[in-house]
C-alpha cells in the first residue's frame, strides 16, 4: 500500500516537477532541515548544553543529511535519467583517463564502421534504393526478353507493344533506353545522357513534375518523329536555366533538332537506372529522328534495342505476372515465328536487372559486404578483449562497488554505457571516413563512358544503418565483459587484492576464445582475398589474341550529330588521313566495337552456305564492323585470304572475314574462301580467315565471330571507335585524336579517349575490385586479429609474471618459460587456423562462381595462409614471451 | 541500503505523521517531530530527518498539503496539513495497523506460551 516502488501518476508528476526544478527543491529542502537542526540545537542549549555539543547532539538526533537528500532526490526525480547522466559522465571520465585504450578502441571501431558504412552506402544506392524519387518502386520490375539460348536481350518496339497491350497482371509498362545526346547549338555542343522513354514513363514510376508537365495524351501516341518535346532533370534545370520558370516552353537543340521543354523532374529523381543520373527524357517515338534512321527501327520486330519497365497490377505477384508474360511470349514466338522463334521473356526486380551498373556490381558488392562483416566481427572481438583486459584491471573497482551496494545491473549498465560511448565515437570517426569515401563508388566502375554516377552519400538510411551498427557492436562487445563483471565474487576479488597469481580463469577462457575466433575470421578473410587475388592474376595473364600495347582509342557518336552514312564515311576518311600523318603513328583504323567492352556488342542472324543448323541452334553470331587495316593494327594474324580494302564499300559486292572458330563450327570441310554467308538481307563472300581473339571478356570460351567492312554495313546509330597504333607515347596519340577530330568537324565530340590497355583493364574491373578491396579488408582483419592475439598473450604474460618468477627461482630455465608462452600462442593460432580453414571451406561453395580457372579450395593458398598466420601468431606471442624470459625472480616475487 | 527495515519504519512513520496532523491541525516538521517524541517518550528512537522524506512522500500521494508560513517564533517555516484524501487514508491505515498489530500480538503470545 505504501511501497516505495509505487508509481502513481501523482508521483510521476512530482518526479517530473522535481526533475525540472531540481536545484530549487534541493535548497528548499535543505533550508527546512537546517531550520530544524538549528531549533534542535537551541533546545539543547536551553537545557544547559555547551553550544558545540548541542550542535553535534542535534545532528545525531536528526540523522544523516546526505542520505536524506539522496532519498529526496530519488522521490523527486527520475532516477533513471540521473543515473544515465551519471553513467555518461563517469564513462567519459574513465574513457579520457586511459587515452591509449580509448584511441585503440575508437580507431578499431572507426575502421570497422567506416568500411561497413561505405560499402553499405554503395549497396544502398545501387541495390536497395534503385529508383529514388519513384512511388512504390518495389512494384516496378524490369522486363527482359530472352533469346533462344536463354541469354537476355533488349526488347523490340513491336514486342513491347504486344506486351503492353495484352498483359493483365501488369498495370502499366514503359520503355526506357539510355542514350547519349548532343545538346546545344553550333557554337557549343555538350554531351548529355538522356533516356528515350514511352509517354507514360513518369506514370509507371509515379513521379510528379516539379514544374511544367510530363508527356500529354497526344505525345503518347505511336506517331513517329512527331513530338519533339523533352523533360529535363532538376540539376539540368539548375545548371542551364538557373531554376527559372521560363525554362518551360524554352527550345533546346537535341541532336541538331529543336525540342520544346515541357517539364522538370523532381530533384530526387535521376532516371530509371540505379546509381546513374540522367538529365533529359524524350519520347521513344523520336528515336528515328534522334538517330537519323527514319522510322524502320521501331517497325522491325527483330530490332531489339529497348529496356522495358513494368509496374505490377495491384495484388499481382511477381510469380503470377512472370508466368503470364512467359505464356504470352510463348504465343508470340509462334505467331511471329519469323522473328521470335524460340524467344521468351521474364520479369526481374529492378536491382537484379542486367542493365546498368547493378548487374556488374551485385557480385562484388555482396562479397565486399560479407568481408566487411567479417572485419566488423573481428572489431567486436577486439573491443570485447580490450574490455575484458580492462575489466580484469578494474575487478577491484567493481568489487568495491558491489560491496558498497551497487547492483550488478548498475555495473552492466555502466559497462555498456562505456562501450556505447566508444561505439558512438567510433561511429563518428567511421562516418567521417565514409563521407570522405562517399563518391568512391566510381572506383568500382570501369573507365568507360557512362552517365554520371549519382553519389548516394550519407542519407538517413545509411545513418540509421550506422547507428544500428554502433548499438549492435556495443551489445556484442559488452556481453562477455558484463557477464564476467557480475559473476565476479566480491569477497574473492577483494581478497585477491591485486595478487595476480592465477586470477580469473573464467575471463582468461573467454579471452582465449575471442582470440581464437579472431584468428579464425582473419584466416577466412585472408584465404578469401588470396583466392580472389590469384583469380585476378589468372585472368590478367589470359592473352586476348591481339596486341593491346601502344594503342590509343577514341569513340565518336556520329548519330548524335545527325550524320547520315555518307557524312559519317567522309568524316572517318578525313580523320584517318589526318591521324596517319601524325609523327610516330604506324597504323590507324576504325570499327564499331572495341573488344572486351562490357556491353555485349551486336550480332546478326546468319545462314552459312552448306551448313544446316540443328533445331533451335543459335545462329545469332556476334560481329564487328571494321575498316581496312584493323587486323594489322591489332596484330591479329590473318591465316588465309586477304584483309578488307577501301574498295570494299557499298558499291562493291559484300565481303566477310571469319574467325578460325567460325570455320571450325560451320565450314568444317575443304575450301573456306569464296563461300557465301547470308545476313542483313544479302549474301556475303568470305575473303579471309583470322585467328580467334577475345570478344567480350577475357574469361569467355572461344566463340565463332566474324568481321564485315564498316563501309558496306555502316549505320549512323552504331558506335564508332578509332584506333591509333603509335611508336611514341600513347598519351600524345590520345591528344592528337582529340585535336584532329575537332579539326575535321568541331561538332563531333570525342569521348572515351584512352589507351586500349586501360580499356581492357576496365573489363577486368569486377575481378580487380574484388581482389584489391578484399585484400585491403583482409589486411585490416589480419592486423586487428594480430593485435588481439598479441594483447591476449601479452596480458597473460603480465598476469603470470609472479608465477614465472617462482618457476625461475625454482630452477626453470628461461627457455622453459618461453616454451610455455609460445605454446599458448601456438594453441590459439592452430585452433584459430583450423576453425578459419573449416569456415572458408564451408563458404568456398558460394565463392566458386566468382573465381576463374581455379577451384575454391586451392591448396597452395590454404596452406600458405595457414603457415603465414601461424608464423605471425608465434611472432605476436614471442614478443611478450621474451619479456617473460627476462623476468628477474626476485623482482617478480616482490612484485605486489 | 537496508530496504526492509526502512520500509517498515517508513510505513509506521507515515501513519504517525498523518495521525498527528489529523489530531493537531497544521504543523511544521519540527513540531511534528516534537509531538512524536512527546508521545513515544523514549520507546522510539527516531532520526528526525526521516520525518521530512516521509512528509515529501505523503505530499506526493496527495495525502497532505504544504504551505509556507511563519512559525510561533516568527521564523519562516513550511506548514503541513492533512487533506481529505489523507483523512480517508488515515482511517484505512489505522484499521490496517490495528488488525496487523492484533495478529502479531497474538502470534507473539503463542510463541511466549510455548517458551514458558
Amino acid at each position: 500500500m505504501s511501497s516505495r516502488r509505487e508509481f502513481t501518476l501523482r508521483a510521476v508528476a512530482g518526479k517530473l516537477l522535481g526533475f525540472l526544478r531540481g536545484r530549487q527543491h534541493d535548497s528548499e529542502f535543505d533550508e527546512e532541515m537546517q531550520e530544524h537542526l538549528q531549533r534542535l540545537a537551541e533546545r539543547f542549549v536551553a537545557r544547559g548544553m555547551p553550544e558545540e555539543e548541542a550542535a553535534a547532539a542535534a545532528r545525531r538526533q536528526f540523522g544523516n543529511l546526505t542520505l536524506l537528500q539522496e532519498d529526496r532526490r530519488e522521490l523527486q526525480t527520475f532516477l533513471f535519467f540521473e543515473a544515465l547522466w551519471r553513467d555518461l559522465r563517469f564513462s567519459l571520465r574513465t574513457i579520457l583517463k586511459s587515452p591509449g585504450f580509448t584511441a585503440t578502441a575508437v580507431l578499431t571501431l572507426a575502421l570497422g564502421i567506416g568500411a561497413n558504412t561505405t560499402i553499405f552506402s554503395w549497396i544502398h544506392s545501387v541495390l536497395l534504393n534503385p529508383l529514388p524519387g519513384a512511388g512504390q518502386p518495389e512494384r516496378v520490375m524490369e522486363l527482359e526478353s530472352l533469346a533462344p539460348s536463354g541469354e537476355w536481350v533488349p526488347t523490340s518496339y513491336l514486342d513491347f507493344h504486344d506486351f503492353r497491350d495484352h498483359l493483365k497482371l501488369v498495370e502499366s509498362m514503359s520503355l526506357a533506353q539510355p542514350m547519349a545526346l548532343a545538346v546545344g547549338d553550333d557554337v557549343r555542343v555538350e554531351r548529355v545522357w538522356g533516356e528515350t522513354v514511352s509517354g507514360n514513363f513518369f506514370d509507371v514510376l509515379r513521379v510528379q513534375p516539379d514544374i511544367g508537365r510530363f508527356f500529354s495524351g497526344v505525345e503518347r501516341d505511336d506517331a513517329q518523329n512527331a513530338h519533339p518535346v523533352a523533360v529535363i532533370s532538376h540539376s539540368f534545370w539548375h545548371s542551364h536555366y538557373n531554376e527559372s520558370a521560363s525554362a518551360i516552353g524554352a527550345v533546346l537543340r537535341v541532336n541538331r533538332t529543336p525540342y520544346t521543354i515541357i517539364g522538370v523532374a523532381p530533384k530526387e529523381f535521376h532516371g530509371s537506372m540505379a546509381g546513374l543520373s540522367f538529365d533529359l527524357w524524350v519520347p521513344a517515338t523520336m528515336y528515328g529522328q534522334l538517330t537519323a534512321t527514319g522510322t524502320w527501327m521501331l517497325e522491325d520486330r527483330k530490332n531489339r534495342m529497348f529496356r522495358v519497365l513494368a509496374r505490377l497490377a495491384p495484388g499481382a505477384t511477381l510469380g503470377q505476372a512472370r508466368s503470364e508474360l512467359a505464356s504470352l511470349a510463348g504465343f508470340m514466338a509462334k505467331a511471329d515465328a519469323d522473328t521470335n522463334e524460340g524467344m521468351s521473356a521474364t520479369l526481374l526486380p529492378v536491382w537484379k536487372s542486367h542493365y546498368g551498373i547493378q548487374g556488374s556490381l551485385l557480385a562484388p558488392l555482396t562479397i565486399l559486404f560479407g568481408a566487411s562483416g567479417v572485419v566488423l566481427l573481428i572489431v567486436c572481438a577486439n573491443i570485447a578483449n580490450l574490455l575484458l583486459v580492462r575489466a580484469a584491471d578494474r575487478s577491484k573497482e567493481f568489487g568495491i562497488r558491489v560491496a558498497l551496494g551497487a547492483s550488478p545491473i548498475r555495473l552492466v549498465r555502466q559497462l555498456s554505457t562505456e562501450v556505447l560511448m566508444l561505439a558512438v565515437l567510433g561511429s563518428a570517426a567511421g562516418l567521417l571516413i565514409a563521407s570522405w569515401l562517399s563518391g568512391s563508388l566510381r572506383w568500382l566502375l570501369p573507365l568507360t563512358e557512362a552517365p554520371r554516377l549519382q553519389s548516394g552519400g550519407l542519407d538517413s538510411g545509411v545513418l540509421l544503418f550506422t547507428a544500428a551498427l554502433a548499438v549492435a557492436i556495443a551489445a556484442l562487445a559488452s556481453i562477455g565483459p558484463a557477464l564476467h563483471a557480475t559473476r565476479d565474487n566480491v569477497t574473492e576479488t577483494l581478497k585477491a587484492g591485486g595478487r595476480n597469481g592465477t586470477s580469473g580463469t573464467q575471463s582468461n577462457r573467454l579471452r582465449s576464445l575471442l582470440a581464437t575466433c579472431e584468428v579464425a575470421l582473419a584466416v577466412t578473410a585472408l584465404i578469401g582475398a588470396g583466392l580472389f587475388v590469384k583469380s585476378f592474376y589468372r585472368v590478367k595473364s589470359i592473352q586476348p589474341g591481339f596486341d593491346r600495347n601502344q594503342v590509343a582509342i577514341a569513340r565518336f557518336n556520329l548519330s548524335a550529330v545527325n550524320f547520315d552514312a555518307q557524312q559519317a564515311d567522309a568524316f572517318c576518311k578525313h580523320l584517318r588521313e589526318r591521324l596517319e600523318r601524325q609523327p610516330g603513328v604506324t597504323a590507324v583504323t576504325y570499327a564499331d566495337y572495341v573488344p572486351l567492352s562490357l556491353g555485349e556488342g551486336s550480332w546478326e542472324d546468319l545462314q552459312v552456305e552448306g551448313y544446316v543448323p540443328g533445331r533451335s541452334e543459335n545462329m545469332k553470331i556476334y560481329r564487328n564492323l571494321v575498316a581496312p587495316g584493323y587486323f594489322t593494327l591489332m596484330k591479329i594474324p590473318l591465316i588465309e585470304g586477304r584483309d578488307f580494302t577501301m574498295q570494299d564499300d557499298s558499291s562493291h559486292p559484300p565481303v566477310m572475314i571469319v574467325t578460325r572458330e567460325f570455320v571450325r563450327r560451320f565450314i568444317p570441310s575443304s575450301s573456306v574462301l569464296n563461300r557465301k554467308v547470308y545476313g542483313w538481307g544479302k549474301w556475303f563472300t568470305i575473303v579471309g580467315v583470322v585467328q580467334d581473339s577475345k570478344i567480350h571478356r577475357l574469361t569467355e570460351n572461344t566463340r565463332p565471330y566474324f568481321y564485315v567492312p564498316i563501309r558496306q554495313i555502316y549505320r549512323p546509330e552504331t558506335d564508332l571507335a578509332f584506333y591509333v597504333r603509335t611508336l611514341g607515347s600513347v598519351n600524345e596519340a590520345m591528344q592528337s585524336m582529340r585535336r584532329e577530330s575537332q579539326g575535321v568537324d568541331a561538332m563531333v565530340p570525342a569521348s572515351g579517349v584512352m589507351p586500349l590497355n586501360e580499356w581492357i583493364a576496365g573489363s577486368l574491373f569486377g575481378q580487380r575490385i574484388a581482389a584489391s578491396l578484399l585484400s585491403v579488408l583482409a589486411a585490416i582483419a589480419f592486423v586487428l586479429a594480430s593485435i588481439g592475439l598479441y594483447g591476449v598473450v601479452a596480458y597473460t604474460v603480465a598476469q603470470r609474471t609472479q608465477e614465472f618468477g617462482i618457476r625461475l627461482s625454482l630452477g626453470a630455465q628461461p627457455r622453459d618459460v618461453l616454451r610455455l608462452i609460445v605454446k599458448q600462442g601456438l594453441r590459439f593460432a592452430l585452433a584459430g587456423t583450423a576453425m578459419g580453414v573449416g569456415l572458408t571451406l564451408l563458404l568456398a561453395r558460394s565463392l566458386k562462381d566468382f573465381l576463374v580457372n581455379m577451384s575454391a579450395d586451392d591448396p597452395l593458398i590454404f596452406t600458405g595462409t595457414a603457415v603465414f598466420v601461424i608464423v605471425l601468431a608465434l611472432t605476436a606471442a614471442a614478443i611478450p614471451a621474451r619479456r617473460a624470459m627476462r623476468v628477474d625472480p626476485m623482482v617478480a616475487l616482490k612484485y605486489e | 541500503m537496508d530496504t526492509k527495515r526502512s520500509e517498515v519504519l517508513q510505513g509506521t512513520l507515515d501513519l504517525m505523521i498523518l495521525k498527528t496532523l489529523h489530531a493537531l491541525g497544521p504543523l511544521h516538521g519540527f513540531g511534528i517531530a516534537r509531538r512524536i517524541e512527546q508521545v513515544s517518550r523514549d520507546v522510539l528512537q527516531l532520526n528526525e530527518g526521516t520525518v521530512y522524506t516521509s512528509l515529501l512522500r505523503l505530499q506526493q500521494r496527495g495525502w497532505i498539503a504544504a504551505e509556507w508560513g511563519t512559525s510561533e517564533n516568527n521564523r519562516k517555516a513550511k506548514f503541513y496539513s492533512i487533506t481529505k484524501r489523507g483523512e480517508k487514508q488515515l482511517q484505512v491505515e489505522a484499521e490496517n495497523w490495528e488488525r496487523i498489530s492484533d495478529v502479531i500480538g497474538r502470534v507473539l503470545r503463542i510463541e511466549g506460551e510455548r517458551e514458558s
